[in-house]
Order: C-alpha cells, then structure tokens, then sequence
C-alpha cells in the first residue's frame, strides 16, 4: 500500500476532501470555514473545490449550527461541524448530550444520524491559549452513552479515524490535537483507509507494565517507553484510539499478562476517562493487579505557559511513574498509586 | 384526513369542517385524559391543550404530508393535524408498545418521519435551529417543502430563537415560527417574561413578517399561516405568527394551577375556539346534527383509542430494538 509523508493538517484535510467529492451529502459547517476554518489549514482549499453547498459558513452562533446539523442530519445529509476550539463544545453540551445523542433513542428511529463534530483540542508546543482552548474535552463528554469520541494521535490514525468518523452512522466527536497537526507520518493514499472506531493499537509490545495513553500523550508514552526499555523494564503501549467505544478488552489482554496498568491522561485528575479505564480494569481481571494514572492536576490551566506546561504529563513523569508501579510490592492488593 | 389540499388562503365550509373535526377530537381527548386526572390516574408528561385548539390544528392545515413540523408538548392538535393517530399518541404516553417510540420517549417525542414529525427536543430552544436545518435541507435538496415550528414562552425566552432567526433570515430559509401565546409559563404570567407581553416583537427587527392573530379563531390562523406558508414555499424566507391564546388547564397534571383566576378562565372559556367554529359552521350553511354527529365521532375516536390501551402491552427494549433496527 502506497503512502505519502503527511502532516496531521494535511492528512484531515485530504480525507474531507475525497469525502466531500464521493458523498455530495456530505458537508462542511461552522464558523471562518470558508477560509480555512480555525485551523486556516485543516480546511484549505475545500470551499474553493466545493462551494456553498458543501462548505457552509456560518455565525459564530454555536447553538444554532448544532440544532441545525441535527435538523440537516434528519434529513439525510452529513453535516460535519467544526467547532473553533472543542473547549467551546461546552457552549453547546445540551445540543451534542441532550439532543443529538439521544435523539434516535428518544424517537426510537431507525437509520443513521452521521453528525462529526470536528474541534481542535490541546495546548499547541508553545501553550498560553489559556484555560477555554487548551483543555483535554474528552473527560466532559464521555460520560454520555449515546456519543463516540475519537482521539487521534498520529497523522494516519487521524486519516483513517476521520474516514471511519465520516461513515459512521452514529454522532462522533473527533478531537485534533494541535501537536499532532504539526507532526508528520506516513498516510496511506488508499481512499478507502480506515481504522475501525473502537479498535486499540497495540503501539509497542511488552511484559512487565500496561501502558495506555491516547492523542498527544501516545508521543509522550513512546518517549518513555524507548527510555524504560534501555533500563530494562518492558512496557506495552496501547492507544485506545477511541474513547467511547473503549476498547476495554484489549486493554484487559494486556493486563491479564502485565499486572500492571498505568494510564496517561492529558486531562485533568478527577472524574476523568483514566478512572474508567483502571476501574474496569481492576473488575475484569482474574487477579489482583496494581494500577496508577498519571494526568493534569486538578487545576484551573493558567494562561502562563511557563506555568501551564509543566502540569501536563510528559515522558518524564510518566516514565518515574512506570518505574514507581514496576518496584511496588506485586504481592499486595490493588491500590492506586499517585 | 384534510392536509391543504386547497391553495387558498381562507376556510372554506370543507376546511372549517376538518378543522373542527380535529379540534373536536382533540378536546374530547383532552377531557378523558382530564377524566383520569381527577380519578388519580397518574398520567406523567401530559398537557392538556384545552382552549388552545384552534392554534394547534388551523396552523397546521395548511401543510403538506413533506412539510416538517416541530410541535409544542402542550396538547395534541398539531400531532393529529399532521395525521398522527390518536392511538398512536395514546399508547406513547401509557409507553405501551405500538406507538410511535416504544416506550423510549413517551409522549414528549412522538415522532413520524414519514408525515413530516422528525420528533421534539425535551430542553427547550434546541427547535428554533433543528427547524432552521430541517428548512436548510429542504432548500439544498430545492424542495419547495417548508419547516414550521411552534414554540411557547419557555423556549422563546432561550438565546438560540435569535442565532437560528439570523440564520433563517440571512439564508432565506422556508420555515416559520409560531408562538403559542397562551398567557402563562408553568406559574408565570407571559407579560412577566417578554416586555409587553410580546412574544413576537423581539423578531420585528430583522424585517421579516410578523403577525399578531387571535389564536382562537381558526379561520385568522389559518389565513395568517398559510400565507406565512405560501412566502416560505415561494422562497422568500421565514416569518412569524403569534397566536393569542390561553391555557385553560393547570400545566400539568399535578398542578393545582391556584395561581390562575377563574374570572381569567372564565373569560377565555367564553372565547372557546370550539364553539366559535360551531358558530361558524352554522354560519357556513351546516346543520346543528352535522356538527353533533362529529362530537360523537370524536368521542368514538377516543373510545377506540383507549380500548386500544386496554390490550395493548408495556413497550419493552426489545419493541424498540426491533423498530429501530428496521430500515
Ligand atoms: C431549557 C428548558 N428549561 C426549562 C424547561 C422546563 N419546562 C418544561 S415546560 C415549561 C414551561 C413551558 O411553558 P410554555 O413554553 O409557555 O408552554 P406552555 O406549557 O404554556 O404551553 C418549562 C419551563 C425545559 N423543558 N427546557
């Protein structure tokens, strides 16, 4: 299979492009999106190649775009909203948690109700985009059993995730994360790449220590990972990919042969998608094993960078907290530790 | 069933006979339900639309089985006008099987996408934007089909009422907006929410048209929605009808509504949308027997509609997997 060396950018911008050519029911919606939307890059190019139809801008009237996706999506297009920051979701959780998840329940209606809602997510290498646009959003949204949440972290899991976001038949948050828009990885050119939503890759094999870390934390892991390997410790990495569905059972695979679980959250600490993560863990394995998460303290992200960065999990810490669950006692029941 | 067949803008005696026919049932509907009520029934997520009959179901003649139609959860006129069964109501809001959501929305989302009810949004506000994509998509297909929403105190008094109408009004969008104007929102009084009491005014500024009608006379509404209809349809963008009503009944059934003065309800009783079309049919040439034998189909309806909940079981997971299964 043929790829191309592609930044994230790139990679989103051409999967919405063939997209938009194979499903003229599908469109584009939100705020500055004719010009490139709140990226300026993501969507260059596409309201040019596709026009008014298919490349719908709008005011920067949240409420009103979401309400209309869910009116478009009822009527059999496939609206694919770009919010401008996902922290702004929080503007329109009622629309996305209480309309649009529920409503083919509510109805009991059969058929698809395709609706991505695209939003970039993270602090960008540099931060200082302060605490209404760098958040991790995830952790808000996943509670809510009617949505899928999509948390790419290369170039080509973003390609083949947005593809299969695209097709989905069900309502999709598909979080971007700024760092991962600047890097570059290898794309397949194939139009029909997907990655199957739910399904973890399992990034680097290992036996002592699970390890599970998703968008811009998978980097972060992998750092870690090749410094623990020179220190002997054998760590496997999984990207879950997706946070609703979880891939639960991969996760538990790897555990049952580890005994150990460490999952890497860029939000903050309590009520999180690690949590959850750990805790089925802990009920699904046949015996006692030990489990620690490393995630943003529970803090208000101040608008200074040299203040903000810091809080963020990085290989560093993540490495000293592989290190800390390797040398616990492996005898004693579970606890988490910090 | 009538669906505005006729292009003209009045009633005729064919129109005001449906018309009544509708409303009839769905006051008779209303009263059972009262029936109950008084019994000790529990009947959760019921409102009645007693006194607001008119608005309901006038407003909705003129539409076409593919024009959309986003209703209030206050009375049922507006679901029956759209062709909606009352059996089908009836069974949503027992949540037995074989409405139309099998117990997973009660009442409060009964939904028939092939008669143009996508189904309702339960936190209010959400319809002004659904309305306005439901209308978007009309216009991308170059469907002449429009998308009317009606609309109460509550969700008129939500922020989205404005993003979705400066949506509507900058895209030209078929859809029309009408206000249930009906006094009072659960225990306040309309004119503590909007200044004057207007619920229509706030849309004045983007030039559209508005109108003011008197929302228990069906012939007005009818007039005044078809030609918001027929503007929608021709392409020239959104309008708004308010229409003057009042809610007779307490909000909802626990409500002992001790609020409302009955010198109020007395003086909207003697302005009852139902006796005012009587009036109007005799007027029109129809016999007294004509209109009582349309009482007693009315009540025939609702007999059958609640033998119907006699028989019929609670909805199960399993009725809603398969309905949402088939394609
Ligand atoms: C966003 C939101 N806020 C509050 C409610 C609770 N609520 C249900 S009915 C109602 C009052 C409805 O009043 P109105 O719109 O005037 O309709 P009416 O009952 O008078 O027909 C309220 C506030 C709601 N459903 N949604």
């Amino acid at each position: 299979m043929s790829t191309t060396k592609l930044t994230g950018h790139a990679a989103l911008n051409r999967v919405l492009a063939s997209e938009l050519a194979a499903d003229r029911r599908a469109l584009i919606m939100g705020e500055t999106v004719r010009l490139g939307g709140s990226t300026r890059t993501v969507l260059r190019g596409l309201y040019d190649r596709f026009g008014p139809r298919q490349v719908i801008e709008t005011p920067v009237s949240e409420n009103g775009i979401f309400g209309a996706a869910l009116g478009l999506a009822l009527s059999g297009y496939r609206p694919i909203v770009e919010i401008y920051t996902a922290d702004f979701l929080l503007v329109v959780a009622n629309e996305i948690m209480g309309d649009i998840a529920k409503w083919r329940q509510q109805q009991a209606l059969p058929g698809p109700l395709p609706i991505v809602i695209r939003g970039c997510t993270g602090p960008g290498m540099e931060g200082a985009l302060g605490s209404e646009h760098s958040q991790a959003m995830e952790g808000f949204f996943h509670h809510e059993p009617g949505l899928v949440i999509v948390t790419p972290g290369t170039p080509r899991d973003m390609a083949g995730l947005l593809r299969a976001s695209l097709r989905s038949p069900d309502p999709v948050i598909f979080l971007e994360h700024r760092r991962i828009y600047e890097m570059t990885g290898e794309v397949p050119d194939d139009e029909g790449f997907m990655i199957e939503l739910g399904s973890a890759e399992i990034v680097h094999p290992g036996n002592d220590v699970t390890l599970v870390a998703w968008s811009w934390m998978r980097s972060e892991a992998e750092n870690a990972v090749r410094v623990l390997d020179q220190e002997g410790i054998s760590v496997e990495l999984i990207d879950p990919r997706t946070i609703r569905p979880m891939d639960h059972a991969a996760i538990a695979r790897s555990v049952a042969r580890t005994g150990r679980l460490l999952v890497v959250e860029e939000g903050t600490r309590t009520g999180g998608v690690a949590p959850e993560v750990l805790v089925r863990a802990v009920e699904s394995a046949a015996k006692p094993i030990r489990i620690a998460r490393v995630t943003t303290p529970d803090v208000i992200l101040p608008y200074s960078p040299t203040l903000e960065l810091p809080l963020y999990p990085n290989a560093k810490t993540i490495a000293e907290a592989v290190r800390r669950l390797v040398a616990s006692d492996r005898s004693a029941a579970p606890v988490a530790a910090a | 069933m009538f669906l505005g067949k006729n292009s003209t803008e009045q009633m005729g005696l064919e129109e005001l006979t449906s018309a009544y026919r509708l409303m009839a049932l769905s006051r008779r509907f209303d009263e059972r339900m009262g029936e109950l009520n008084r019994r000790g029934v529990p009947v959760p997520h019921y409102h009645s639309g007693i006194g607001q009959e008119a608005l309901m179901v006038a407003a909705v003649m003129p539409l076409r089985r593919t024009d959309q139609m986003i209703y209030t959860h206050r009375g049922y006129g507006h679901l029956l006008a759209k062709g909606i069964s009352l059996r089908e109501i009836v069974l949503d809001l027992f949540m037995k099987a074989g409405g139309t959501n099998q117990g997973m929305g009660g009442v409060m989302h009964v939904n028939r996408p092939d008669l143009g009810v996508p189904g309702r949004e339960g936190a209010f506000g959400s319809r002004f934007a659904i309305a306005a994509g439901l209308a978007l998509a009309a216009k991308l297909d170059g469907r002449d089909d429009v998308a009317v929403c009606f609309y109460g105190e509550a969700a008129g008094a939500r922020g989205i009422l404005y993003e979705a109408l400066n949506m509507a009004v900058l895209w030209k969008l078929p859809v029309v907006y009408i206000a249930e104007h009906n006094g009072w929102s659960v225990s306040s009084r309309t004119e503590w929410l909007y200044p004057e009491g207007s619920m229509s005014r706030v849309w004045r500024g983007f030039e559209i048209p508005v109108e003011v009608v008197d929302g228990n006379d069906s012939e007005t509404v009818f007039t005044a929605v078809s030609r918001a209809v027929s503007h929608a349809r021709a392409g020239n963008g959104p309008s708004v009808v308010e229409g003057l009503t009042y809610r007779i009944e307490p909000h909802i059934w626990k409500d002992k509504a001790a609020y409302q003065p009955s010198e109020e309800i007395e003086l909207w009783r003697a302005r009852d949308p139902l006796l005012r079309a009587a009036k109007r049919l005799i007027e029109f040439g129809a016999g007294k027997d004509e209109i009582q034998s349309i009482e007693n189909w009315a009540d025939a309806e609702v007999e059958r509609a609640f033998a119907a909940l006699e028989t019929a079981p609670d909805a199960t997971w399993d009725d809603a997997r398969r309905q949402m299964e088939t394609q």
